[in-house]
C-alpha cells in the first residue's frame, strides 16, 4: 500500500491499528508499524496528525525491543539448558534433536 | 517475428532437457568412481542403561579423516600431536587395541574415528573388553547381604578386564573383519599417505568417511520418555532405542502343566541352568567359546545322558533344565523368570525349587581339576550348610568313577558372576556354580571376539571334509563330555535317585564333538539341517543358517528382528531331538495338536522338523513332541515402566538409519575453496580438472559442469585401486 495516496487520517488510524494489535502478542506488527511509519513520522514536513502517528511508532519501537530482549534471553537460556533439564527440558520441545543430548 | 521467437524458445528448451537428462544420467556414475564402498564392516553401537551410555557415536553425516596406519609409536605421535592434517582416520593394528591408547584417542581432538583390523597376528596374550567385576550391581552381593563381598572385594573375578565395552565413544570405531578389504585400505594409504623421507604427504590424500549415528541418547530412562512423547504427539513417531529381550528356553525331566501357573502340586525340582549369551566390543559379534558354548554343549550332552535313565527310572524329584538368555547384560533372563515364579505367573513358583545347579565356564579344565562355588553368606544358616554340603558330597561321589576330579574353593569365597545369584536374591535355597576356575576366570579372553574355538582348543586336523569335521571328537569334546557325564550323574543323585543306576549315565562324546562343531566352526551342517523346520532350511540369505559360527549376542528379540534368536531356536530344536519321541501326525496336525484326544498341547510343544537328508537329497519331515518351553526374556523394568530401576536390568540399544564406510580422495580445504568459488577463473584447464576430481562430488557441482571431467577421471589413480580388486 502506497502510503502517499491515503489522507492523513487514514494514515493515523492505521498506524493506531497496528500498534493497538501488536498487543495481542504480535510483536511483528509493531515492527511493521515502525518500519512503514518511520518515514512518514520523523522524515516527512510536519502536518497535524503527524505528533500522534510519532508517539503511537515510539510506543511500538519500545514495545518491540522488549520482546526481542525477551525472546533473545529464553531463546539463549533454552538452547543452552535444555539438555540439563532432563525430563522438562523434553516436555518443553516441540522436536528432540537424535542423537545429541 | 513471433513465429521465430516461438522457434528459439522451443530449441532452448529442447537443449535445456537434453542437457538436464545427460548431466543427471552421468551423475550417479562419476559418484561411483569417487567412492570405495567398504562393505565387510561391522561397528561398535550405542548401548543405554538406567544411568548411562556406552558405545561409539558418530556425527549424522559421517565423521571424515585421512587415513593412517598405527602399527608402531611414532604413528601414534603423528596422530595425536605432530600430523599435519587432523582429524585422522585411524586404521589400527590389532596389537594396538588396548585400553591406554584408545583413551588416548578418546582425549583428542585430532581423531575421527577408528577402524580396528580383527586378526589373530599381533593378538596379545589376553584382551577382555568386559569389566573386572562383571555385573556387580544386580547379583546377589550388596550392602544388605556379603557387604564384605560386593564389588568384587573378595574376589576379582575378570583381573585382565580392561572396561573398553562400558567406555563411551564420540567417534565411530568399525571392526574390519575381511583381509581382501584391509588391503584394499592399506593400498590407498600406501600409495598416497605415506610418509616419504619423513616429510608429510601432499594432497590429494586417502580419506575414509565412516557413518554410524546412533539416536538415542544419555540413558535408557530419557530415552523411553522420548519416544513415548514421540508416540503421543508426533505426526511420524519415531523409536529411539529398544529393550535387549529374547526367549529363555527350558524343559523337565517330567512334564510339567504349561497352563498352570503359579505353584506346582507336590513338585519338588532341582534347577540345572546355563547361560545363553554373550557379547564383545562390536555389534553382533560374540563368539562366546569358553564364556558360554562350553556350559551349553555340557548342559546339552548332560540332557542327552539323564533322559533315558529319567525315564525308565524316574527320581523322586523332577528336574528342570533352563538356558538362560540375556546374562550378560545384567541377567535379563534370569531375573525375569525369578519374577514370574514370585509373581505366580510361571510353571513353578520358588517353593517347588529344592535346589540349583549352574554350569559356569567349564572349557578349559585342561587336566586340572572342576570347582564347585557356594554362596557363603546363605550357608551361615545350618539347614542351607547342610544342604550345600550334602550336595557337594553328592558330586564327589558321582566323580568317583570318572576321570575328573571336584574340589571346592575356601569357604568365604563368593559367587562367581552367575544366574544362580538372581535365584538367591529372591529366596536362600541351596545351589552350586561347576567352573574351571577357582578364584578368576581361566578365560583369557572374557566376552571379547577372541573367545573363539581356537580358544577353546578345538580344532581340526587339515584336509577334513566338512561332515567328518561334524564328528571328529577333538580334546575338548572328550573332556567336556566327562563333564557333562558328571553333572548328569550328580544331578540324578540329587534328585533323589538310586545309586546302582548310576553307571547307565554317560554323555556321548559324538554329540558333544556334532554341538561344538554346530556352535563353534560352522552353524550351516547337515546334523543342525536335520532337526530344523523346512522353511528354515529352505530360505535365502538372511536364514539363520548363513555360513560361519553363530553368535551369541542377545539382539532385540521378536518385537524387531522377527522371530527368536539363531541360538535360542538352535538349543530349542536340539532339546526336541534329544529329549522328544517322533509321533506320525501330519503337518496340519502337528500345527494344531489339540484337535486330537491323544495329544496334550498342555504338556508338550510339537515341532515340525525337517529329518535327516536321504541318499538323492530328499527329506521327509516328521513331527516330534517334546517338552521343551520358550519363556520371555525381557526385564521386568520394561513390564513395571521403571525405566531408572536399580535392581533389574534397563540395557536397551539405540537405534540407528545408516551405517555405512567408504574411502575416496581427499584435496586440501583451500584448493577446495578455491574451486567453489573461483571456478572457470583458476589456473590452468588440466590443474582445474585434477582438483575437481581430486575433491569430491561437491567441488565437482560448485565449479560447474565440463564433459572433459569424466575422460580425466577415467584415467584417476583412485579408479586403478578400484580395479585392482574385483568388488562383486
Amino acid at each position: 500500500m502506497n502510503l502517499e495516496r491515503i489522507p492523513n487520517e487514514e494514515k493515523l488510524s492505521l498506524c493506531r491499528r497496528y500498534y493497538l494489535g501488536g498487543f495481542a502478542f504480535l510483536p511483528f506488527l509493531w515492527l511493521v508499524n515502525v518500519l512503514w511509519f518511520f518515514r512518514e513520522a520523523f522524515l516527512k514536513p510536519t502536518y497535524t496528525e503527524q505528533l500522534q502517528i510519532k508517539s503511537y511508532v515510539k510506543k511500538s519501537a519500545l514495545g518491540l525491543i522488549v520482546w526481542v530482549a525477551v525472546l533473545t534471553t529464553w531463546i539463549t537460556i533454552f538452547q543452552h539448558f535444555r539438555a540439563q533439564w532432563g525430563e522438562v527440558g523434553d516436555y518443553l520441545s516441540f522436536t528432540i534433536p537424535l542423537g545429541t543430548a | 517475428m513471433r513465429k521465430m521467437t516461438d522457434l528459439i524458445s522451443i530449441n532452448c528448451v529442447k537443449l535445456l532437457i537434453s542437457a538436464l537428462f545427460y548431466t543427471c544420467v552421468l551423475c550417479s556414475s562419476v559418484e561411483q568412481k569417487i567412492y570405495v564402498v567398504l562393505n565387510e564392516t561391522v561397528p561398535c553401537v550405542r548401548l543405554l542403561n538406567a544411568t548411562h551410555q556406552i558405545g561409539c557415536q558418530s556425527s549424522i553425516s559421517g565423521d571424515t579423516g585421512v587415513l593412517h596406519v598405527l602399527e608402531t609409536e611414532s604413528d601414534l605421535d603423528w596422530i595425536l600431536s605432530s600430523g599435519p592434517h587432523p582429524p585422522y582416520m585411524v586404521i589400527m593394528e590389532t596389537a594396538f587395541f588396548n585400553r591406554s591408547v584408545m583413551m588416548r584417542m578418546k582425549n583428542s581432538s585430532r581423531v575421527a574415528g577408528v577402524a580396528v583390523i580383527i586378526s589373530k597376528t599381533g593378538l596379545a596374550d589376553n584382551f577382555s573388553p568386559h569389566t573386572t567385576c562383571p555385573n556387580q550391581n544386580t547379583g546377589v552381593y550388596s550392602e544388605s547381604y556379603g557387604s564384605d563381598l560386593a564389588n568384587c572385594n573378595g574376589t576379582v573375578w575378570n583381573p585382565l578386564g580392561n572396561g573398553l565395552s562400558y567406555e563411551d565413544f564420540s567417534f565411530p570405531v568399525f571392526a574390519l573383519k575381511d583381509e581382501n578389504q584391509t588391503q584394499v585400505l592399506r593400498k590407498c594409504y600406501e600409495d598416497h599417505n605415506q610418509r616419504v623421507n619423513g616429510s608429510a604427504p601432499q594432497y590429494p590424500l586417502c580419506a575414509m568417511q565412516l557413518f554410524s549415528h546412533m539416536h538415542a541418547v544419555t540413558d535408557t530412562v530419557t530415552c523411553m520418555r522420548r519416544t513415548d512423547l514421540q508416540n503421543r504427539f508426533s505426526i511420524n513417531p519415531e523409536v529411539l532405542c529398544d529393550p535387549l529381550s529374547d526367549f529363555n528356553v527350558w524343559t523337565s525331566t517330567r512334564p510339567l502343566n504349561n497352563s498352570a501357573k503359579g505353584h506346582a502340586a507336590d513338585e519338588s525340582v532341582v534347577i540345572a541352568a546355563t547361560r545363553l549369551d554373550g557379547r564383545s566390543f562390536f555389534w553382533e559379534q560374540a563368539p562366546a567359546a569358553e564364556g558360554t558354548v562350553s556350559g551349553i554343549v555340557t548342559l546339552l550332552a548332560t540332557i542327552q545322558a539323564l533322559y533315558p535313565v529319567t525315564q525308565e527310572a524316574p527320581p523322586p524329584r523332577n528336574i528342570f533344565f533352563s538356558f538362560f538368555q540375556g546374562e550378560a547384560f545384567d541377567y535379563i533372563g534370569s531375573s525375569k523368570m525369578v519374577y514370574d515364579m514370585e509373581k505366580n505367573d510361571f510353571v513353578i513358583d520358588m517353593n517347588n525349587v529344592h535346589s540349583m545347579l549352574e554350569i559356569g565356564q567349564v572349557g578349559l579344565l585342561s587336566g586340572r581339576s572342576l570347582w564347585m562355588h557356594s554362596d557363603p553368606v546363605s550357608r551361615q544358616n545350618k539347614s542351607v550348610d547342610t544342604e550345600v554340603s550334602e550336595m557337594m558330597s553328592r558330586i564327589q561321589s558321582a566323580a568317583a568313577g570318572l576321570k575328573l576330579t571336584v574340589d571346592h574353593p575356601s569357604v568365604s569365597q563368593p559367587l562367581p558372576p552367575s544366574s544362580f545369584q538372581r535365584f538367591l536374591r529372591a529366596r536362600r535355597i541351596p545351589g552350586l556354580v561347576l567352573a574351571d576356575h577357582n578364584t578368576s576366570f581361566t578365560n583369557r579372553y572374557y566376552e571379547s571376539m577372541y573367545d573363539d574355538a581356537e580358544n577353546l582348543n578345538v580344532t581340526y586336523p587339515p584336509g577334513l571334509t566338512p561332515d567328518e569335521q561334524l564328528v571328529y571328537e577333538t580334546d575338548a569334546a572328550k573332556s567336556l563330555a566327562e563333564v557333562a557325564t558328571l553333572v548328569a550323574r550328580s544331578l540324578y543323585l540329587q534328585a533323589g535317585g538310586e545309586e546302582n543306576n548310576l553307571n547307565n549315565i554317560t554323555a556321548d562324546p559324538k554329540i558333544v564333538a556334532q554341538l561344538l562343531y554346530g556352535f563353534l566352526v560352522q552353524k550351516n551342517n547337515s546334523w543342525f539341517r536335520s532337526l530344523l523346520p523346512p522353511e528354515v532350511t529352505k530360505k535365502g540369505v538372511n536364514s539363520i543358517l548363513s555360513p560361519g559360527p553363530p553368535q551369541f549376542y542377545i539382539g532385540l528379540g521378536p518385537r524387531v528382528h522377527g522371530p527368536a534368536h539363531s541360538v535360542t531356536r538352535f538349543v530349542q530344536y536340539i532339546l526336541a531331538n534329544l529329549t522328544g519321541t517322533v509321533t506320525n501326525l501330519t503337518e496340519s496336525q502337528c500345527q494344531n495338536p489339540s484337535e486330537l484326544s491323544t495329544e496334550n498341547k498342555d504338556l508338550f510343544s510339537y515341532f515340525w522338523v525337517s529329518g535327516p537328508a536321504s541318499v538323492n537329497g530328499t527329506r521327509e519331515p516328521f513331527c516330534v513332541r517334546a517338552s521343551v518351553r520358550l519363556s520371555k526374556a525381557v526385564s521386568p523394568a520394561f513390564e513395571l515402566l521403571e525405566y531408572g530401576s536399580r535392581n533389574y536390568s534397563t540395557w536397551t540399544e539405540s537405534r540407528w538409519k545408516s551405517i555405512r564406510a567408504r574411502i575416496f580422495l581427499v584435496a586440501s580445504r583451500e584448493l577446495e575453496r578455491k574451486d567453489a568459488f573461483a571456478g572457470r577463473l583458476s589456473d590452468s584447464p588440466a590443474q582445474r580438472r585434477t582438483s575437481r576430481c581430486a575433491a569430491g562430488w561437491r567441488s565437482v557441482l560448485h565449479s560447474g559442469w565440463d564433459s572433459d571431467c569424466l575422460r580425466h577421471c577415467a584415467d584417476h589413480p583412485l579408479l586403478q585401486i578400484k580395479d585392482a580388486f574385483v568388488w562383486r
